[in-house]
């Protein structure tokens, strides 16, 4: 089980995460929305060690034991997409043949076949973020933290990430995941928290919501704004 | 010509910018060493030659280069105006005003021509080089460094390639190359001159290990955070890339002397690696804090090679003690910062 009780997160005077508790069961594919700047990356930070809490509590887990995609990816612009899932492997205890035969599987299923010598310099977004996905399932973590796993990959990989983490929860694995893409949560995610403000706003199983996913997001975090802009178009009129 | 002049303006800052990155050269141990030479013209001039040339590289880049291409191709700019900023970008280039500079100060158009042909000799290898390793990436030389065996074979490499990224591991290669030469072409090579050019070759790389974590950037830190590795494996990586550029070059000369101060430059620069991390730039020389740490690093490394040379093994021992305690000190404190 992953938790947290009154997880707290202050820089300066500027509190980013604000007393969050929570209890996530194994094998619960758990879904954290919220607007840029809401403090979801900062809890997943604190949950994953690559930040201290200010106050509070969170499930303590052993390195080798979570697999994380962190926001900022944490990729080196030396090594090729290969070549950082040949340095994970043996970090993680992994023999060379273990190590090679994942690599193969995860860069077919993630779609970066074609380009895996390529320098992380001279990547897309796109690739790297499938590049710290791999990273982050190579070891066979017990749970998984992704921040914003879908943001910049294109619909068949979402669409295969999508499935794949559906059947590691099944076999037992927690995820925990960020995420902006309503439509794709909706269909994966088992519970559901609300993030805004750094405050948690809710927190259930996605069959408890009152309404639709994205109506009770509009209506609980933030709605959208009508904005005009004049001059956009003007030139076309 | 609104367009044009926006466009120049952006460029000289990025120009002014770059230049300013090379600054760096200012923390290096080994200016500070050429800075000292200089109360002896001569015996400097070589140093400073090699430091020129290396500088070259950065200084003939062409500075239109700074905006990217298709950035460039979309701006909405008409054949002529692509002309004119062409050649008003030629003005930005610094190779450009030390042409200039140097035709004023010599009144000589050959000495201002032959510098002039130099940087364009520069910037037309460093053309054929990066279109060489984008065409045929097998040529690419840093591509071709091997995956290294064991648990931190990975790092290794990729801290191998950073540590290739800089200028600091050429100037030991051309002073490693040039003892080489002075050993094989003298009819008497002088012992003590091999024994300071050895101390000078690790002098060139050491300000390397004040900034070992310089090109890593927060993306690297946050790895190095999640990896279950303790302090003093990933420090103990980034020793293994450097001892295995330093050796190869301190092979020809004095190999034990060279050792044992290439062993005292990493336990005093892993201090300034952990508590005062510096970012670095690439393709420039490294920068530490040349007041007091890179003065004490180069004492002792001279002191440390100097020692060897002249006493023996038994204070390689000395030294190898040095650096394994400074490795787990400074392991442990770099994690204990870290999180």
């Amino acid at each position: 089980m992953l938790w947290c009780r009154h997880l707290s997160k202050r820089f300066g005077e500027f509190t980013a995460v604000d007393n969050v508790t929570f209890e996530i069961p194994a094998g619960t594919i758990c879904a954290l929305l919220g607007p840029n700047g809401a403090g979801k990356s900062t809890l997943l930070k604190m949950l994953t060690g690559l930040l201290e809490p200010t106050s509070g509590e969170a499930s303590v887990l052993d390195k080798r034991e979570i697999g994380v995609l962190p926001e900022n990816l944490g990729l080196f612009d030396d090594l090729t997409i290969e070549e950082h899932l040949e340095l994970t492997g043996p970090i993680y205890g992994l023999s060379s043949f273990e190590t090679r035969s994942r690599t193969e599987q995860l860069l077919s299923a993630l779609g970066v076949q074609e380009g895996r010598r390529t320098f992380l310099s001279q990547c897309s977004h796109g690739m790297r973020k499938k590049t710290s996905l791999a990273m982050a399932l190579l070891p066979n973590p017990r749970v998984l933290f992704l921040d914003e796993p879908f943001e910049g990959i294109d619909p068949v990989t979402a669409e295969t990430i999508r499935l794949l983490l559906i059947s590691i929860a099944r076999r037992g694995v927690t995820v925990l995941l960020s995420s902006h893409i309503l439509s794709l949560v909706d269909r994966l995610a088992e519970q559901i928290m609300m993030i805004r403000k750094g405050q948690l706003v809710w927190n259930s199983a996605i069959s408890e919501l009152p309404r639709g996913l994205e109506e009770h997001y509009f209506e609980l975090v933030e709605a959208p704004l009508e904005q005009d802009l004049p001059w956009l178009g003007s030139q076309a009129s | 010509m609104a367009g044009i002049a926006s466009v120049l303006r952006a460029l000289g800052r990025a120009v002014w910018r770059d230049l300013r990155t090379l600054q760096s050269i200012m923390g290096n141990n080994f200016f500070l060493f050429v800075l000292l030479l200089l109360q002896q013209m001569e015996s400097a001039l070589f140093f400073l030659l090699i430091l020129g040339l290396l500088v070259l590289f950065p200084l003939s880049a062409d500075p239109l280069r700074k905006i990217p291409a298709d950035r460039l191709m979309l701006w909405p700019l008409s054949p002529r105006q692509r002309v004119a900023l062409r050649f008003a970008s030629v003005a930005l280039s610094p190779v450009a005003w030390i042409t200039v500079g140097l035709l004023l100060k010599t009144q000589k158009l050959a000495v201002a021509g032959q510098f002039l042909i130099a940087a364009a000799i520069v910037q037309a290898l460093v053309a054929f080089s990066t279109q060489v390793a984008r065409r045929a990436p097998a040529f690419d030389i840093l591509r071709r460094i091997p995956a290294l065996p064991g648990v931190l074979g990975g790092l290794v490499r990729k801290d191998l390639r950073q540590m290739l990224t800089t200028l600091d591991p050429y100037v030991a290669l051309v002073l490693s190359l040039s003892a080489v030469g002075y050993r094989l072409f003298s009819k008497a090579p002088d012992a003590s001159a091999l024994s300071v050019l050895t101390v000078v070759v690790v002098l060139a790389m050491s300000t390397y290990s004040q900034c070992f974590f310089g090109l890593d950037g927060a993306a690297g830190m946050a790895r190095y955070r999640l990896l279950p590795l303790a302090g003093w494996q990933i420090l103990l990586a980034k020793d293994l890339a450097f001892l295995l550029i330093a050796v190869p070059l301190l092979l020809p000369l004095r190999p034990l002397a060279g050792l044992g101060a290439v062993l005292v430059a990493l336990a005093i620069g892993h201090h300034t690696s952990v508590f005062q991390p510096i970012p670095q730039h690439r393709w420039r020389f490294t920068s530490g804090v040349v007041v007091p740490n890179g003065l004490i690093q180069s004492f002792f490394l001279v002191s440390a090679g100097v020692a060897v040379d002249r006493q023996g093994p038994l204070f390689l021992i000395l030294c190898a003690a040095a650096y394994l305690g400074s490795l787990w000190y400074y392991g442990r404190t770099w994690a204990a910062l870290l999180h």
